[in-house]
């Protein structure tokens, strides 16, 4: 059993010290702290939303990430939440906003991440509060990380959706997929060896019905084929999701309540 | 089983520490253990560098460098790091990739040319960080475009700062 554990011990020291220098701080947040909240206070009272993050991500251009929103008093409840990745050269992964009924609320999505880094969700309230959570995730590489498909593939299916539930499997979720290569700019194309550039969702709107039940505007840091699962319950009406990307594109597609295309 | 494990342990230190050195360019993964040597010739340590630079040696760093991206909404932050170097070191982003396009082959060249006015006799330490292959690509491909004198600094510029030599922070050379 000794060598085993040893064995473990190495293969998990290698990598740490390899990226020694880049240990959990603060300095970049308080850089970046003025440029998206001016002055404003933030505190990090819990009750408002957590955040799920894994220390470290097998697939640092597919981090999964999850917010938790809790159920707050009215004018105590959390209307948006901005996801920041510290040590990303676009910091900015997306400000999500909440539909009208701003409950519980679960919502799940997919970062690059380029080095070791804090995840931080600042959660503003009706209020105008600003409460945050954060998590260190060793990841590396996620921005450059090349695209899984290749571009002419990516190309043919842009735009394109999937909707899913979870009733069937018990959970009052459901899953919206938008195709999109959501390239950050700083991979390399493979044939070129030149940078790609920025191609990326940078609007998304999720109805049910008339009802909004999320809005996000995004920087350059989801991964590919942007994938969101989030609280829903089926209530017969048609889902709507809308998306556009930095080159003025819209897409939209409208799905049956519990999850086929129309 | 004491032994076995500290074998075991030994060997597989070793084999992370000091891995062979390939036929070609390494492609990818480019942070991970380096070999010893480039070319047999052993990579250089803290206080040849030390020596090398005090001599008036063309020190080149190599770490790569993206720049804000094409297509970014102008609205959205992009922070261009400052990068803290090798004090007086050039900066040639990109040039220690795998493969490069014909604009960064060009720009490798010609800035070599420039720098060492033609002289492929000139000693030129190439580095980037500690256990990243680019500088090991880098250092060959210089090589291959005939510079005689060229000498890679394996420790890069983590070792050169914990020894506590000079920095300062550089820009991309011709930006």
């Amino acid at each position: 059993m000794p060598n085993r554990r040893l064995l473990l011990q190495c293969a998990l020291l290698l990598p740490v010290a390899a990226h020694a220098q880049t240990a959990p701080n603060e300095d970049t947040w308080i850089g970046l702290k003025p440029m998206f909240f001016g002055e404003k206070p933030i505190d990090e009272a819990p009750g408002y939303v957590t955040l799920d993050a894994p220390a470290r991500a097998e697939d640092a251009a597919m981090v999964p990430v999850q917010l938790k929103f809790s159920a707050r008093e009215k004018g105590d409840r959390v209307v948006a939440a901005t996801v920041i990745v510290d040590e990303n050269p676009s910091p900015l992964a997306t400000t999500l906003r909440r539909g009208e009924d701003a409950g519980v609320f679960d919502f799940a999505l997919r970062l690059r991440v380029n080095s070791y880094s804090y995840v931080r969700v600042i959660a503003e309230s009706e209020s105008g509060a600003l409460h945050m959570v954060k998590v260190f995730v060793k990841a590396a590489g996620g921005c450059s990380a090349p695209a899984s498909k290749n571009p002419e593939e990516a190309k043919a299916n842009i735009g394109k959706m999937r909707f899913r539930t979870f009733a069937g499997q018990g959970m009052a979720e459901a899953q919206a997929m938008i195709r999109h290569p959501n390239y950050s700019g700083m991979q390399m194309d493979q044939l070129t060896r030149m940078y790609t550039p920025a191609w990326y969702v940078t609007q998304v709107r999720v109805l049910q019905g008339e009802k909004l039940l999320f809005s996000m505007e995004n920087g350059i840091s989801l991964s590919e084929d942007p994938t969101f699962r989030f609280s829903y319950v089926a209530n017969g009406q048609p889902v709507r999701i809308e998306a556009k990307d930095s080159t003025g594109a819209a897409y939209a597609q409208t799905f049956d309540a519990d999850g086929a295309a129309y | 089983m004491r032994v076995a494990a500290l074998l075991l342990f030994a060997l597989t230190f070793s084999a992370f520490a000091a891995p062979a050195e390939p036929p070609s360019y390494r492609l990818d993964d480019y942070q991970a253990p380096v070999p010893a040597t480039l070319n047999g010739q052993p990579a250089l340590d803290v206080a040849r560098a030390k020596a090398l630079w005090e001599g008036g040696a063309l020190f080149l760093d190599v770490l790569p460098h993206a720049p804000r991206p094409k297509g970014l909404a102008p609205e959205i932050l992009f922070v261009d790091k400052p990068h803290v170097s090798i004090k007086g070191a050039i900066w040639l982003p990109e040039v220690g990739r795998g493969e490069l396009s014909a604009q960064t082959d060009t720009y490798f060249r010609q800035s070599l040319s420039a720098l060492t006015a033609g002289d492929v006799s000139r000693k030129i330490v190439v580095f980037c960080k500690r256990d990243c292959w680019m500088s090991w690509n880098a250092a060959r491909r210089a090589q291959a475009y005939g510079y005689r004198n060229i000498l890679w600094f394996s420790e890069g510029v983590e070792g050169w700062r914990d020894a506590g030599l000079p920095m300062e922070t550089i820009k991309p050379y011709g930006s």
